[in-house]
């Protein structure tokens, strides 16, 4: 028999009828053998082969089996980040995360989780956390319903529950959350997603009202909506609204697990979807600039965008042509890349920018968004998480808003075991480059039951960027609080404790949250950097900073929504490694001016104000 | 008319048989398939009729009526192997996989030893993705005869779907031993090094794989894969060419010269082997896909979303195509 997949030659041991033998006896000899070739491992070429119906396929999330690459050599250098979980310490431990039965899931409503903000709500200069919540099917008693949580930081690494006296308590599936100041007034408002009507909270000055209603982004009723951001897409100095959602969820019309053909996971019943789902949609409100939004999604062309499951959307200027375009990671289905033409409408080109599939055409799993310049050419590159037998997404900007996946170049392609979630690019060591933090989580608790290498609790990731867009896995020298296992969603990066290191707030399903303090030693510098528009969006939502120090350059973009549904710090941290001063900060803000700032001091906050040319 | 004159002369069953048995060791199968029929007809039981006319229908590429005949045949002898294992071939020609593989794993309990039978349930076990079952089936088919090189390329496959890449490097690497002179120990060892980091020697295996048999177009497509990946897209390119030279329909090498030239920027030449490539698998939704990219990279796009939506399409009549569905037990 030859080996060679094309070549092999049917076999010579199927017999003719004439070689039957008398007495049906010694046949064995005579039998068809094995008649196809060894199958090639042509099958393991990133091009699938399969040829199964589609009742073979039955998983209700896209899977590819990705092996792990190999790991490159590690430097041996010492990683200075250590994190630690302080959440109990810091007044969190009551804040019990619910989604959905912890054992055993029904439907995809309890599998998602939900998204974290460090934000400050109250603007003392110390980030607050916001905590979006979930339920569970059985509902519970008047009173105990889980709600979302609030905590005002008391500047001493404890935090206090103010979900109440701040109008926070809303109970319901809440998903996603996303901080901007839509009305211009100095204080950040909420904006947060439901299975249900959205929230829209204004910030009275740390007490919130939802406004939803009055300002018309509510949504539809039925939708489950998932990501959220802030934008002003159209640069009138009003942050617009753009919102996702994952599907139209019915539970009446969801089967069982088990039960349909998307109900299965490596021979495990499970719950189904989203594939034979109902897909979900993305909306954009335009901010009239009087507390009230229009639904601009037809007239925009995001409507057209049909067909798919979305989860985080981000808005960042992706082409670099000075206005803020919208990505949105896509679970099962292709993502959404939204390029803003500019004049009101958008088009939708992330198959042809290279964004809304992997480096083989692949259709992925596609959860969180980090968005930085990992390799330190000025151009905004991706990162995006994806489902377990998978690797995220780096990609890389080529210019004008092209994208290439360099996922296996970057290094980033070596623990595909993990259905990952929330992810930043974060300078987590102050060394000059940004690092990846990811938060990793299984959907289905039943794999713990069954006999599957997978698990639904899985540890945290942290990669140190080597510069020139490569990274190595340093989670095993980053601390305690990598190593607790959870079955995390959301996270969001702030320095919650101002002590100039990056810290994380981390969604757990059914347990309380993470809060994981980065203790960096002392010798790296630092700087962040708060912006104020005066023609931009006051939050400057959409601005691309750029600093240069010690001969390097750094670009960080301010954004609305990213990681996984969560809002990450507004203030803009550049790690300066042992330079002792910045040369210069560049800032593109949203309204197209571009400013300089010089003087700037290091190891400290500094806020710039649009056309002061100068920091305050 | 041979076949009426026998059924006057021969009445019993069995006689029947016998007689269908000289026809067909003579060559005239379609006498000896009425003499058969005719027998089931009298003795519908009759055991050694309905395997022959199984082994029959078999042989002329009837696996629907194989089926019928050789399920009887089963279940009259249910401790034959033979009516077990014909039974689990025509299925598998059929497509049925776990209807193969009943079959078959009964055929494995009357002789769990056959090798061929294991080297089939192997296959089909991968087929169907249950891959830890055909792991576990490979492991034990080599620990019966470890001198056959297929048994180590099967397992080395049915391990590493199954996510044992440990193991399937150690069989890999027990095959180059053993078997220098076979192209596919050399090329399987050098598949395994790449997936350890060891990127030189991965080469140098693949190298000596198209030495050995210089028509083996595997080995030529993942030395040029490895370079593309290793950012050395200009060196992947004569590898790639040459790959699909042995087979022109190689679609992930001319998919991935495609992304080698267009990471150069040779658009033509991405142009032409892309377009070359949608006519070869009209079906294919990855050419397109890439033809897209490559419109929009030179700033027509219009043509770019033209091929993003017969990619799309293409991509929804036919989902499995890009798709390998994880493992699951075989229940």
């Amino acid at each position: 028999m030859s080996v060679g997949s094309h070549r092999t030659q049917p076999d010579q041991c199927v017999g003719s009828i004439s070689q039957v033998s008398d007495n049906c006896k010694g046949l064995a000899n005579l039998l068809p053998c094995y008649d196809g070739p060894v199958p090639a491992a042509f099958t393991r070429a990133l091009i699938g082969l399969s040829v199964l119906s589609a009742a073979a396929h039955a998983q209700g999330v896209i899977n590819r089996g990705a092996a792990p690459e190999p790991k490159p050599a590690f430097s041996g250098r010492a990683f200075q980040a250590k994190f630690k979980d302080v959440a109990a310490t810091a007044g969190l431990n009551h804040a019990l995360l619910t989604v959905g039965n912890s054992d055993s899931k029904k439907y995809i409503i309890e599998a998602n989780g939900t998204g974290a903000a460090f934000v400050d709500v109250d603007h003392d200069g110390w980030l607050d956390i916001f905590l979006v919540n979930g339920s569970r099917l059985e509902g519970f008693p008047k009173g105990s319903e889980p709600h979302s949580y609030l905590f005002r930081n008391q500047r001493d690494g404890s935090f206090v529950d103010v979900s109440s006296d701040a109008g926070l308590k809303r109970a319901g599936w809440g998903s996603g959350v996303c901080a901007g100041d839509y009305d211009n007034d100095g204080k950040t408002d909420l904006f947060v997603t439901y299975w249900g009507p959205n929230a829209l909270y204004h910030n009275n000055g740390g007490k919130f009202t939802d406004v939803a209603s009055q300002a018309s982004v509510t949504g539809p009723e039925k939708e489950w909506s998932s990501g959220c951001t802030f934008l002003d897409y159209d640069r009138d100095g009003n942050l617009d609204l753009f919102v996702t959602s994952y599907q139209q969820f019915d539970p009446a019309r969801t089967p069982l697990p088990g039960k349909g053909a998307n109900c299965q996971w490596k021979g495990v019943p499970v719950f189904c979807g989203p594939r034979g789902l109902p897909f979900g949609s993305a909306t954009l409100y335009r901010n009239r600039g009087d507390g009230t939004f229009d639904d601009v999604s037809n007239a925009s062309g995001i409507r057209k965008a049909k067909g798919f499951y979305a989860f985080t959307s981000v808005a960042a200027d992706l082409n670099q042509d000075g206005w803020i375009d919208i990505y949105v990671a896509c679970d099962s289905t292709p993502s959404l890349y939204f390029r803003n033409n500019k004049d009101g409408t958008f088009d939708e080109l992330a198959t042809e920018a290279g964004l809304a599939f992997n480096e083989h055409g692949h259709e992925q799993g596609g959860m969180g968004v980090a968005v930085g310049d990992l390799d330190g050419d000025g151009s905004l590159d991706l990162i995006k998480t994806n489902f377990a037998g998978d690797y995220p997404n780096v990609y890389r900007n080529q210019g004008r808003g092209i994208f290439e996946d360099e996922v296996v170049r970057a290094g980033l392609a070596v623990n595909p075991q993990y259905v990952a979630w929330g992810i930043g690019l974060v300078d987590l060591d102050n060394d000059g480059l940004q690092d990846v933090f990811q938060v990793n989580g299984h959907v289905y608790p039943e794999i713990d039951n069954a006999k599957i290498v997978e698990s639904y609790r899985n540890p945290r990731l942290v990669y140190r960027n080597l510069g020139g867009g490569r990274f190595e896995d340093v989670s095993h020298i980053g601390g305690t609080g990598l190593a607790k296992k959870a079955s995390s969603r959301g996270a969001a990066f702030g320095d919650f404790d101002n002590d100039g290191d990056m810290d994380a707030i981390v969604v757990n399903m059914g347990e309380s949250p993470s809060l994981l303090r980065n203790d960096l030693g002392p010798g790296a510098h630092w700087i962040q950097l708060r912006l104020r528009g005066t023609k931009s969006n006051r939050s400057a939502i959409g601005a691309i900073v750029t600093m240069s120090a010690g001969g390097r350059k750094q670009t960080l973009p301010l954004l609305s929504q990213s990681s996984f549904l969560s809002q990450s710090d507004f203030r803009l941290h550049f790690g300066l490694g042992q330079a002792s001063r910045v040369d210069e900060v560049t800032v593109r803000w949203p309204s197209g001016f571009v400013e300089r700032f010089t003087d700037l001091t290091i190891d400290r906050i500094s806020e710039l104000v649009e056309g002061s040319g100068s920091s305050q | 008319m041979t076949w009426l004159f026998a059924i006057l002369l021969f009445q019993t069953a069995a006689e029947l048989t016998d007689e269908a048995q000289r026809l067909a060791k003579s060559g005239n199968t379609a006498e000896a398939e009425k003499l058969w029929q005719r027998a089931i007809v009298q003795s519908p039981k009759f055991f050694p009729a309905l395997f022959n006319l199984g082994y029959l229908n078999y042989s002329l590429e009837r696996f629907e009526q194989a089926c019928e005949f050789l399920e009887k045949a089963a279940q009259i002898s249910p401790n034959d192997f033979n009516s077990h294992y014909l039974l689990g071939a025509a299925n598998s020609r059929l497509g049925k996989i776990d209807a193969a593989l009943r079959a078959w794993r009964t055929a494995e309990t009357l002789q769990p030893n056959s090798l061929r039978l294991l080297q089939a349930m192997i296959v089909e076990y991968g087929k169907g993705h249950y891959y830890e079952d055909a792991a576990r089936t490979a492991k034990r088919a080599l620990s019966l005869n470890p001198a056959l090189p297929n048994l180590y390329f099967l397992a080395i496959k049915a391990l590493q779907d199954a996510g044992d890449y440990a193991r399937a490097f150690e069989i890999a690497s027990q095959a180059v031993q053993r078997f220098p002179q076979e192209a596919r120990a050399h090329f399987e060892y050098g598949f395994h090094l790449q997936k350890l980091g060891r990127v030189e020697e991965s080469l140098q295996s693949l190298h000596r794989a198209m030495e050995l048999d210089p028509l083996y177009e595997e080995p030529r497509y993942f030395y040029g894969d490895l370079l593309l990946k290793q950012g050395r897209a200009q060196e992947s390119i004569p590898h790639l060419e040459s790959a699909i030279r042995i087979r022109n329909d190689y679609l992930p090498a001319r998919l991935e010269l495609a992304r080698a030239l267009m990471s150069l920027k040779r658009w033509d030449e991405a142009l032409r082997v892309l377009e070359e490539t949608a006519k070869i698998d009209a079906q294919h939704p990855q050419p397109h896909l890439l033809l897209s990219q490559l419109y929009f990279r030179r700033g027509d796009e219009k043509r770019a979303q033209q091929e993003k939506e017969l990619s799309l399409r293409l991509r929804r009549n036919k989902p499995e195509l890009l798709e390998l569905p994880q493992s699951r037990p075989f229940r």
